[in-house]
């Protein structure tokens, strides 16, 4: 079916109901305590009232959404090759992008558009913010046929559209065989040995969360004697403390798996000739079309746990498209791989780098290294405990534990220091560095965009410095080195960039 | 792969950033340091002042804080000094190097193929001065970018055109 884009096209009508939806979503995620409390504390006239408010801006949220979807055009002009959309219900917003312009077409499905049957579409361009760019709700045939017309249109990216054409032929299913699938079992171990960081900061959030609230809850029903902060004074002896943090474990453990399952469920990486495509999610299907050469630092990790398994993460990092960017935003270019076995690793590896990282001289820090972690996280806590421990008795039977802290931090940091290495071949800079989480950032020369030394005057003498290697995707630095081989690098890596003129991107 | 055995065998001969002798700001910069320092002197003293006529408490040991906060303007001084003498930078024919630093001493290079886009800045002070500031970016990021302060504004127009053509080659040659 050929579809005529030059004309103004509307949004598949369904995007009434996707607006209303995110706009009540959005809605209750916001209100949700404060409702609970009014429904528990408020009399019958007061809840009937604020029902009719409640649905007096459903309804509005969906007119909203509807003009909003009479307003939303978006037209390719096939003269110009711009790609032009037309947006807004009070103020007109008119957006056009230069479709030489475009790096990368992102079709998506979110929860509430698998139900519906809807895909969303956003294109990606150097420089502008991607939320701009983005049609709510078009039926997977337009979404495809408008990606293979986008990527068409400018020649620069000739090889990639020739991959899309293969794709839509079969929007649905991928022709080609995906060469890394990744099964529910490796999912799960990968959830039980991996990010636990993550989790924790997630737990701590929501944990957070609902203790407030609680709180909130309590105070509104007049009944806030403290409890909670009895619960926890009074529950912390050593027998709860043991169970408190098994049961810790445990849920920590269970909301990694889930993370891992809702985030990479039915992860699949194949391979369009120069290009690979990533799917995965288990509500929402998450597409990305990811080339190669964009990829500027290629990251691979493993733990104590992976490394028995024989399992690798793999994170690939993209480029940031503009100059300021959210965290957010710099997170999303990096493409994930949760685990990979060594040989879908090296077959990655190869895919990006071209080829495998082959023997390099290997660079160690010198032991200065492990000075300042032991200033900050042994000699600083350990004199404020001594200081405490002239004034609180309290804490004075908690010695052993100081001392358990102590060993296990010193151990920490010498493994840090035996694992800070840097290895350079002649196409290679590798990067090894972790505690727990072993990782290896590696980085072609051709992707470094500046190079920063630096020195105390006091390690002059001792000739000891540091070197960091700027790349669009991020910072990769090397501690307390030999200065003058440091410096030898440095030479040899400007001379790299700076003879070949081969692109970073 | 003859080309790759004579890389090897070159490292040592290769052009050394360290031993390039660079420029250092104008001396009239360190007029502009001493200025900015002052009017932060000022401000900060004239706070104080109010502070000690307001609290009780604070008039009574006004001798300390009056003694801290000199030792403070001293600190900040001596690192403007130091921060003003270890400055210094050099256009290479392949790239831009800078050096600066308060304690730790920092050489960024810059190679000219990498270069995003040039500006040159002139503050109030600076202007006074013709003295101006050029950013030099680049795609990796705020801590990867120069920005070469109190630079004699001829000079700086003249240093920028020179970057700013160098890219216009750069891009022609590109989209051809």
């Amino acid at each position: 079916m050929a579809l005529d884009f030059s004309q103004p096209q509307k949004q598949s009508a369904a995007g009434i109901l996707i607006s209303g939806a995110y706009t009540l979503q959005r809605l209750i995620r916001a209100i949700i305590f404060p409702l609970i409390i009014l429904v528990i504390k408020a009399n019958k006239s007061v809840l009937i009232y604020a029902g009719f408010a409640l649905l007096a801006v459903l309804i509005i949220s969906i007119i909203y959404g509807y003009f909003y979807y009479l307003k939303f055009t978006f037209y390719l002009n096939p003269i110009k090759q711009e790609f032009i959309i037309d947006k807004g219900v009070f103020g007109r917003k008119n957006l056009t992008i230069p479709v030489e312009k475009i790096q990368q077409v992102n079709i998506n499905q979110g929860f509430i558009q698998k139900l519906i049957g809807v895909y969303s579409l956003q294109i990606d361009t150097a420089g502008t913010d991607s939320k701009e760019v983005n049609i709510g709700a078009i039926s997977g045939q337009t979404a495809y046929a408008l990606k293979k017309h986008l990527l068409n249109g400018s020649e620069q990216n000739a090889m990639q559209s020739e991959n899309i054409a293969e794709m839509i032929e079969n929007p649905m299913h991928q022709q080609e065989t995906p060469f890394i699938k990744i099964d529910v079992s490796t999912l799960f171990k990968i959830g039980l040995t991996s990010n636990y960081g993550r989790s924790v900061a997630l737990l701590i959030g929501f944990g957070y969360a609902v203790l407030h609230n609680l709180k909130e809850l309590f105070k509104v029903l007049d009944r806030d004697k403290g409890q909670i902060e009895n619960f926890f004074a009074s529950g912390f002896t050593m027998f709860s403390i043991a169970i408190l943090f098994v049961a810790l474990i445990i849920i920590l453990l269970a909301t990694n798996v889930i993370r891992t399952f809702i985030k990479y469920f039915d992860f699949q990486i194949s391979r369009h000739q120069k290009s690979l495509l990533i799917s995965s999610g288990l509500f929402a299907t998450k597409n990305t079309l990811l080339h190669p050469n964009k990829v500027q630092i290629t990251e691979y990790s493993q733990n104590y746990l992976q490394k028995k398994i024989g399992l690798f993460n793999m994170a690939l990092k993209q480029a940031h498209a503009g100059q300021q960017q959210s965290d957010k935003e710099v997170k999303s270019g990096n493409m994930e791989v949760p685990g990979c076995s060594p040989r879908e690793k090296n077959e990655i590896l190869q895919m990006i780098l071209s080829k495998l990282p082959n023997e390099s001289t290997r660079y160690k820090p010198n032991f200065r290294f492990m000075n300042l972690p032991i200033v900050f996280w042994v000699i600083i806590p350990l004199a404020a405990y001594l200081i405490f421990y002239q004034y609180l008795p309290e804490i004075r039977s908690f010695y052993s534990l100081a001392i358990i802290y102590v060993l296990a931090v010193c151990f920490a940091i010498y493994i840090s220091y035996t694992k800070h290495r840097i290895a350079v071949s002649e196409d290679f800079i590798i990067k090894q560095s972790g505690i727990w989480d072993i990782s290896q950032e590696i980085i072609e020369p051709h992707k470094i965009q500046s190079i920063s030394t630096s020195q105390f005057p006091w390690h002059k003498s001792l000739d000891i410095g540091h070197v960091t290697l700027h790349t669009a995707a991020g910072n990769i630095s090397f501690s307390y080195g030999n200065y003058t081989e440091i410096k030898t690098l440095v030479n040899f890596w400007l001379y790299q960039v700076e003879s070949k003129d081969k692109d970073w991107m | 792969m003859q080309h790759f055995t004579n890389e090897t065998i070159d490292i040592q001969q290769l052009p050394k950033y360290e031993e390039t002798a660079l420029t250092a700001p104008a001396s009239k910069y360190w007029q502009v340091m001493l200025i900015n320092l002052i009017i932060f002197t000022l401000l900060s003293g004239g706070g104080l002042a109010i502070l000690i006529l307001i609290d009780e408490e604070i008039r009574a040991n006004w001798a300390i804080f009056v003694g801290l906060f000199a030792l403070i303007i001293i600190v900040l001084f001596l690192l403007y000094w130091a921060s003003f003498k270890r400055r210094g930078f050099a256009l290479r024919e392949k790239d831009i190097i800078y050096k600066s630093g308060v304690i730790a001493e920092t050489t960024t290079i810059v190679p000219l193929n990498r270069i995003q886009h040039v500006a040159l800045n002139e503050g109030m002070l600076s202007r006074i001065f013709k003295l101006g500031t050029l950013h030099v970016y680049t795609a990796g990021g705020s801590s990867g970018e120069i920005r070469i302060a109190g630079v004699p504004i001829e000079q700086a127009k003249a240093l920028k055109e020179a970057l700013v053509q160098r890219l216009e080659v750069k891009t022609t040659n590109e989209s051809e």
